[in-house]
């Protein structure tokens, strides 16, 4: 028997498909700028190429961040109101954590090798690190609960409030290198100030933060349908269960039948 | 409504308290981690990151009530001071025109190197006698730990030439000057 291709069984769309290809070829194109085309820095040598993963791997996790907030907000706004309890929100509020923890972790990594490069060590408890690192574990927390076991409109509010006082360090991230003194150097980029990047090197930045957003569209997308397709087998599940349970009740009375 | 099926489990309320139980845990476990995880980074981080390190000026003007205690100094590196010898490397810091003479053990990190970098060094004010560009001192910081702070400034190396001229306007102000290797 061949089997079922029904697209709501599925993780993929054609968009999907496309986005993924688009995704693939746009990080092979990242790599080659980002590692042979762009030219070393002066101070930094060869090293200043993790710039171009770290920063747009941060800028996608605030990002995603953003968009966990706002669904967050939507769904406490529609749980009580709608038929759906307004679920999807829910849902996307949670693969958009996911990704931003995911590229967060990465910003994380990145960091660390390019700091033992630059600074001459992987970590320092400075104002910009230890708050990302507090963002990082607040998310994973966020997730967490969302794994607990409970009604899942109940479980979504819960979580969403979550999301809501998470993100409030979205911001003290971003700007602690302009409140504190850190080891970290400024922002790269800043709204409203000459960037302090030159040509190809500003160029590639832009095009990796690009990439960047376009993969982690795809991904977002793609764990929204596995949630979605995890909620459909769940509600399968009980639904199997049921009706088990409602043959097994013929089978009872017989059987006092018999007794009797 | 419970739906497990009766004939699969015999003894279904105990499994069912015996489920309950150990997951009881399991969130107990995480809870207990993810707080000790940020209790421990807010520790860490209120403890150093609002004070990360002070400008040579501010360690100059508190050397009394800093003591001979540890603490972290920035400032960028004058190029022409850099003396190494036996693992010691000695050389002067500049911030804001106040000059700080530096006794560094260790191996400095690569990025060292670059003329003008501005570094953050852990240690402590000794005294004794030093020389620096803005004239004698009584002081020198030594340190046992140095770390480079590079700017968010990015050129391309094949357009621009590394010299030992100071950063524009970063001396303008001050009463001294710094010999400068222009070969």
């Amino acid at each position: 028997m061949p089997e079922r291709t029904d697209d709501s069984k599925m993780t993929a769309t054609p968009l999907t498909r496309v986005l993924g290809i688009l995704g693939i070829a746009a990080s092979v194109v990242m790599a080659v700028l980002g590692l042979f085309i762009s030219p070393p820095d002066v101070v930094q040598g060869e090293a200043v190429r993790m710039l171009y993963l770290h920063v747009p791997s941060i800028w996608i996790a605030y990002g995603s961040f953003v968009l966990t907030s706002i669904s967050s907000l939507l769904f406490l706004a529609r749980s009580k109101r709608r038929e759906d309890s307004g679920r999807h929100y829910d849902r996307l509020a949670g693969s958009a954590a996911e990704v931003g923890v995911v590229f967060t972790g990465l910003t994380l990594i990145t960091g660390m090798l390019w700091g033992k490069v630059t600074w001459g060590t992987y970590w320092q408890w400075d104002a910009r690190l230890t708050t990302t690192v507090l963002l990082f574990v607040t998310y994973l927390g966020y997730l967490a609960l969302r794994r607990l076991p409970a009604d899942p409109v109940v479980r979504g509010r819960r979580a969403a409030v979550m999301a809501l006082i998470s993100f409030i360090n979205v911001p003290i991230v971003h700007y602690s290198v302009d409140w504190w003194r850190t080891l970290h150097q400024k922002a790269s980029l800043s709204v409203g100030r000459r960037p302090e990047i030159t040509g190809e090197m500003y160029w590639t930045l832009l095009y990796s933060a690009l990439t960047v957003t376009i993969v982690g569209a795809w991904l977002i997308i793609h764990r929204y349908r596995v949630i979605r397709l995890e909620e459909i087998r769940d509600e399968e599940n009980l639904k199997m269960l049921i009706s088990s349970r409602h043959q097994e009740k013929p089978t009872d009375s017989t059987a006092a039948g018999e007794v009797s | 409504m419970d739906l497990t099926p009766r004939h699969e489990i015999e003894e279904p309320e105990e499994v069912r308290r015996t489920i309950h139980r150990r997951r009881r845990w399991i969130i107990l476990v995480i809870a207990v981690l993810l707080i000790a995880a940020l209790a421990f980074v807010t520790a860490q981080g209120l403890r150093n990151a609002t004070l990360f390190f002070r400008n040579v000026d501010e360690a100059i003007e508190q050397r009394t009530e800093l003591g001979t205690s540890r603490f972290r100094i920035q400032g960028r590196v004058i190029p022409s001071s850099v003396q190494g010898e036996s693992g010691v490397t000695t050389f002067q810091i500049v911030h804001e025109c106040a000059v700080a003479a530096i006794r560094h053990t260790g191996d400095p990190p690569e990025l060292f190197e670059s003329p003008w970098i501005p570094v953050v060094l852990e240690g402590r004010w000794v005294q004794g006698k030093s020389q620096t560009a803005a004239g004698a001192d009584s002081h020198y910081f030594r340190s046992d730990r140095m770390l480079v702070k590079h700017t968010n400034e990015y050129a391309s190396a094949n357009e621009v030439r590394v010299n030992e001229e100071p950063p524009a306007g970063f001396l303008d102000d001050c009463s001294f000057e710094v010999p400068v290797d222009h070969s």
